[in-house]
């Protein structure tokens, strides 16, 4: 199946490489080198400016909790990704062509969400290589199916953490869409949408391995040179 | 019992919340959450951070060209099937050193489930398609852009998402070495080379000369600057599509690498 | 934040009858001061502020309002299979929701030990008599369920909200599938809206619960 793992290999991965980790650590590295300095600067501007702008809230949030934001902003590019690509590659029909439309504009209000709040602070959306994962109905199924309830273990995991109830306000009432959209995708891949009683949290090591297994972060691709032309002039 | 008068200020303080609450019913202690129904004592939850907007619709779709790159050496199929023709075989760099970038058309599932994808291919005769099998092309790129080089009326013009953005006239092939007609792709951007014959920057394309075909690296028709600004407009070249120096940066600021190429 | 006036400043005992009229002049002059004042009234909010904050009293009483909830999604639930002639993928939906409900009731009810509310009365009307009308009050309470927990959850200490969050995303997915089967798209909005306390009472009032 091109590659790709099955959904139960998906909850069972391996660690192979550390492509969300290193992301989430070249994030981690944003904030400290900018991190602080950014939320120092934030809050004198707002004091100097009285500026009350989401941008200038966000500027005087604890620094873990931005951390957590830009964790969640990697998640909500993965799926806005994902969803945008599937509903732009036409190989979708009928009642999941329908749900993509919605569920993929929602994700894509998300990131623009966290984007605004971050500011300067949020890093920045990777490039992403789905393997034609977008492009055939039931592996794109299968795999959102696996993605929403990641997403959902993601915040659940990351509530108690938070320290600004601003935050946690704006985590629980995103938790709680992805998991509309964990039963949606699960219907339409024809299980049930809600298996146990009680839903699982995932620390962000598991996030991160399972993420990396998928191989679907890769690195950017360099199209400029300094190579002299040899074109036909 | 003696009290300062900043405690006694907040004890009163806390009689009067008592006597606003008390109208809702709710009896007030200092020490204990509020008792009987009691949920008014619950605060309502703060306004969250995130300002999550109205959800929009993909929009001005028509206009979206997707690319991507060569992953690994791979071959172009005739037909979605390993076993149909080889057109032309793929490795992952452009002659120009960076990597091999292909227009996606559209995709296929063959046979056994595997997944193929018809690509322009940068190859003679010019506007050759082929299949790839999907497992050796990288990540889905998407450009808004398209450029429209006009031979007729030698002039260049950038649309983004359908309006025009950027017009510049520009010098074009002779009549013994011309500018090939068809859809292509930029495919890359180079800069910072010296030679003032191509002007501050160069683009990439997979168009190629269907005359010059024994030049170094391919032939292939690039779009760049000039040192002979007067020639353009002009039929000039031996294939390349020339802009003044500074019409050449400011498209560069517009097209991104990727973006689809008409030459008409 | 003081206090302005002339009873105010000196520190001095008061026997009872002079501290309570003191209060009742004090109280006035204060109102006044509320209504005229708007951060003296965030001074006086903070208090409101420290009395709402986590602790285990207030998280008990959270678990006593979210016990209701559950209470009225179990009996809905029971109520609607026996009476209401679901079949299909909605009966399928009434079945597993109802076995989720019951666990997230006994869950509750052992964290409360006896503080446990008992089980209110129901009365749902027509809601049971007929699958339409269930499946749009599932929808609602399902929805109920989410704005609750969603509301209480910067109310709650870390361990409690830990565990609600385990129970609120299942009440989401019941919402969104029970949505589907009904025809409607299951997640319409980018971000669920809390509800209060009191607005989830009422909600829970309006549906068919009956207190005690």
């Amino acid at each position: 199946m091109n590659g790709f793992p099955h959904f139960d290999q998906f909850l069972t991965a391996v660690d192979r490489d550390a492509a969300l980790a290193e992301t989430s650590s070249r994030a981690e590295a944003a904030l400290s080198r900018r991190g602080l300095l950014g939320i120092t600067l934030g809050a004198v501007g707002a004091i100097v400016f009285g500026k009350t702008s989401v941008a200038e809230a966000g500027a005087g949030l604890p620094a873990s909790d931005v951390d957590i934001l830009n964790y969640a902003l990697v998640l909500e590019y993965l799926q806005a990704s994902f969803y945008t690509e599937a509903e732009r590659s036409g190989a979708l029909s009928g009642a999941t062509a329908q749900a993509v439309k919605v569920v993929g504009a929602t994700e894509r209000a998300h990131v623009k969400a966290f984007r605004e709040l971050l500011g300067s602070r949020a890093v920045a959306r990777p490039t992403f290589d789905f393997q034609g994962v977008t492009e055939q109905q039931r592996p794109f199924l299968r795999t959102a199916v696996a993605f929403e309830d990641l997403a959902v273990e993601a915040y659940k995991g990351q509530a108690p953490k938070v320290r600004s109830n601003a935050v946690l306000a704006a985590a629980v009432g995103i938790h709680s869409v992805e998991a509309r959209h964990a039963a949606w995708m699960r219907e339409l891949f024809g299980i049930t949408p809600a298996v146990n009683a009680f839903d699982r949290p995932a620390s962000r090591a598991k996030i991160n391995r399972i993420v990396a297994s998928t191989h679907f972060i890769v690195s950017r691709p360099r199209m400029k040179a300094r190579n002299k032309p040899h074109f036909t002039g | 019992m003696r009290h300062g008068t900043r405690l006694a200020a907040a004890i009163t303080a806390a009689t009067f919340v008592g006597l606003l609450l008390a109208g809702l019913g709710v009896s007030h202690r200092e020490k204990s959450i509020a008792t009987a129904t009691g949920f008014a004592a619950l605060p309502p939850a703060p306004a969250p951070v995130l300002k999550v907007g109205r959800p929009k619709m993909l929009s001005g779709e028509r206009y979206v060209s997707r690319w991507t790159v060569v992953r690994r050496p791979t071959a172009a199929h005739a037909a979605p099937s390993a076993s149909s023709v080889v057109v032309a075989r793929l490795g992952v760099s452009a002659p120009e050193g960076t990597p091999n970038l292909l227009a996606v058309l559209r995709a296929r599932t063959g046979a056994g489930g595997a997944l193929w994808v018809l690509v322009r291919l940068p190859v003679l005769p010019n506007g050759t398609v082929g299949w790839v099998s999907r497992r050796s092309l990288g990540s889905y790129q998407v450009v808004k852009t398209h450029l429209v080089v006009d031979r007729r009326r030698l002039q260049a013009t950038l649309y983004q998402n359908g309006k025009s953005v950027f017009t510049a006239p520009v010098g074009v092939g002779t009549a013994v070495a011309p500018t090939p007609a068809g859809d292509f792709t930029i495919r890359s951007k180079l800069t910072r080379y010296a030679s003032p014959f191509y002007g501050p920057v160069a683009f990439g394309t997979t168009a190629r000369s269907a005359v010059l075909t024994d030049w170094p690296d391919g032939g292939f028709i690039g779009l760049h600057g000039t040192n002979q600004p007067g020639l353009i407009p002009g039929r000039i070249s031996h294939g390349c599509i020339r802009m003044r120096n500074e019409d050449i940066v400011r498209l560069s600021r517009l097209m991104p690498v990727g973006t689809p190429l008409a030459i008409r | 934040m003081r206090l302005r006036g002339p009873e105010v400043g000196r520190g001095e005992h008061d026997s009872p009858g002079e501290a309570s009229s003191r209060r009742a002049v004090l109280g006035t002059a204060a109102l006044a001061g509320l209504v005229a004042g708007l951060p003296f009234f965030r001074e006086l909010f903070r208090l409101g502020d420290a009395l709402g904050s986590p602790s285990k009293a207030q998280d008990a009483k959270i678990l006593q309002l979210v016990l209701q909830l559950e209470y009225t999604q179990v009996a809905l639930y029971e109520q609607a299979l026996d009476q209401a002639g679901l079949d299909g993928e909605l009966r399928a939906f009434a079945v597993a929701a109802l076995a989720h409900e019951r666990e997230h009731v006994a869950a509750i009810r052992k964290a409360l030990g006896a503080n446990a509310g008992s089980k209110p009365t129901f009365d749902f009307g027509s809601r049971i008599k007929s699958a339409e009308a269930y499946r749009q009050a599932a929808i609602d309470l399902e929805d109920t369920a989410v704005a609750g927990y969603n509301g209480q959850a910067t109310n709650l200490t870390k361990a409690t909200l830990g565990a609600a969050a385990t129970i609120v995303s299942v009440e989401a997915r019941h919402a969104a599938w029970v949505r589907a089967i009904a025809g409607e798209v299951a997640a319409p909005d980018a971000v669920d809206t809390p509800m209060t306390a009191e607005q989830v009472a009422r909600s829970l009032r309006e549906l068919g619960m009956r207190t005690q």
